[in-house]
């Protein structure tokens, strides 16, 4: 079933890529982390990748529903990892961020894979 | 108000003058822009000169004859006016003076006057008027010029900002996904911002892995600084890159110290070489010596 305002994509066997459109409206962010929770715990999954590609910022409101999706699914088991952060979002996040982000950051994918942390 | 039919009236006369002696006006104006700007000085050609006196000119009878020649929002107003604007850019851009421009302006003022006065028919009030009018008319083409001149050094000046940002910011890629920023001088809070800017913007545009930042050079540190620092090496691991900070002087390590400044979570290595390293480890990279 869909999820408004995202697109979840199951790649590889235990990877999630997470795409938010325009439409994504993170107010109702309890009933978007059921939904998302759900689709990846039924498919088992182990990592969540975050695509920010189309984020140019990052203001406090969605730093927020940022860290509550990767604590609920780090509550499952699931790690989150944040691509594609662009510059303009990554200057204006650690403006205001005082600790470290609970979830991981890649340039991209491969990139993510390839230091294999 | 009320002296306005009589100040047109006199434009009417001083339009009808100028189209009289045209050829001896233009030949005057000619004679001083080919020493000002012609010959040695190379800022104008011989047939540029001819063309822009030409032009002026006849702008000018053209706003003599406009409806009202007071009016600075008409048309032949502002044609006149963007005329001297570009005739001052086009002399700037090719490195000649404000003040020779300026000269060259009162010039044509005091050739236009010596006109007035060598016509007969020209009463005493007729005088009075038309000199108030150019005396007015050419203040706002001398202003028209300044404005030009400021446009062009403000552009400069810009230019040279945006070079100088250039060369205070030398991020290299030093190998594939790795870049190396050395910082040298004195980081404050603007410059910081800037070099924090030009690195993310970079490590977007390589997809670089790791960022080494080489304080060497940098002789001072305070609170302000040292917490950008932090929050450029936040951004760039923010950016998915790993960020190691080299050649941190053991009087800006005390600093850092002293502020208490949370260097946890940030790699540091003692040297650039040492960073480099660490980036290639980080990498998968080995680097070794060829063996025979």
């Amino acid at each position: 079933m869909a999820i408004p305002g995202l697109h979840l994509t199951q790649i590889g066997s235990d990877n999630f890529l997470l795409e938010p459109t325009r439409s994504l409206n993170i107010r109702t962010q309890d009933t978007l982390i059921e939904s998302i929770v759900a689709r990846l715990q039924q498919a088992g999954a182990s990592r969540l990748y975050y695509d920010l590609s189309e984020q140019p910022l990052i203001d406090p409101v969605y730093y927020g529903w940022l860290d509550a999706l990767a604590r609920t699914i780090q509550a499952i088991n699931v790690k989150m990892v944040c691509i594609h952060m662009q510059p303009t979002a990554a200057f204006a996040l650690s403006k205001f961020m005082h600790e470290t982000p609970i979830f991981e950051t890649a340039l991209d994918i491969s990139g993510w894979q390839k230091t294999g942390r | 108000m009320a002296q306005q039919p009589k100040a047109t009236d006199a434009s009417a006369k001083l339009a009808e003058l100028l189209k009289l002696q045209v050829g001896s006006l233009a030949e005057t104006i000619e004679k001083e822009g080919q020493n000002i700007f012609g010959g040695s000085n190379n800022l104008l050609g011989t047939d540029e000169i001819n063309d822009f006196c030409i032009e002026f000119l006849e702008l000018l009878v053209a706003l003599l004859q406009s409806k009202d020649p007071h009016d600075d929002a008409s048309p032949q107003f502002h044609a006149l006016e963007m005329y001297f604007n570009n005739l001052s850019k086009q002399i700037l851009v090719r490195g000649g003076r404000v003040e020779d421009l300026v000269r060259y302006i009162q010039f044509m003022q005091r050739t236009l006057i010596d006109a007035l006065g060598n016509d007969k028919r020209v009463t005493v009030d007729d005088a009075r008027t038309m000199l108030l009018f150019l005396s007015g008319l050419f203040n706002e083409l001398i202003l028209a010029v300044f404005q030009a001149y400021l446009e062009e050094k403000e552009r400069t000046v810009y230019a040279q900002e945006a070079e100088l940002r250039e060369t205070a910011t030398p991020i290299t890629e030093i190998w594939d996904g790795v870049l190396t920023l050395p910082i040298i001088g004195t980081l404050d809070s603007n410059r910081t911002v800037l070099v924090m800017e030009a690195l993310l913007n970079r490590i977007a545009k390589e997809h670089a892995s790791a960022v080494v930042i080489d304080l060497t050079g940098v002789k001072n540190i305070d609170s302000q600084v040292s917490h950008h620092l932090i929050q450029m090496v936040q951004a760039v691991q923010l950016m998915g890159s790993d960020a190691i900070i080299t050649g941190i002087r053991p009087e800006i390590a005390r600093a850092l110290i002293s502020l208490n400044i949370d260097l946890s979570n940030v790699t540091t290595r003692a040297s650039l070489s040492d960073g480099l390293k660490e980036a290639f480890r980080r990498m998968g990279i080995l680097v070794s010596k060829k063996t025979d």
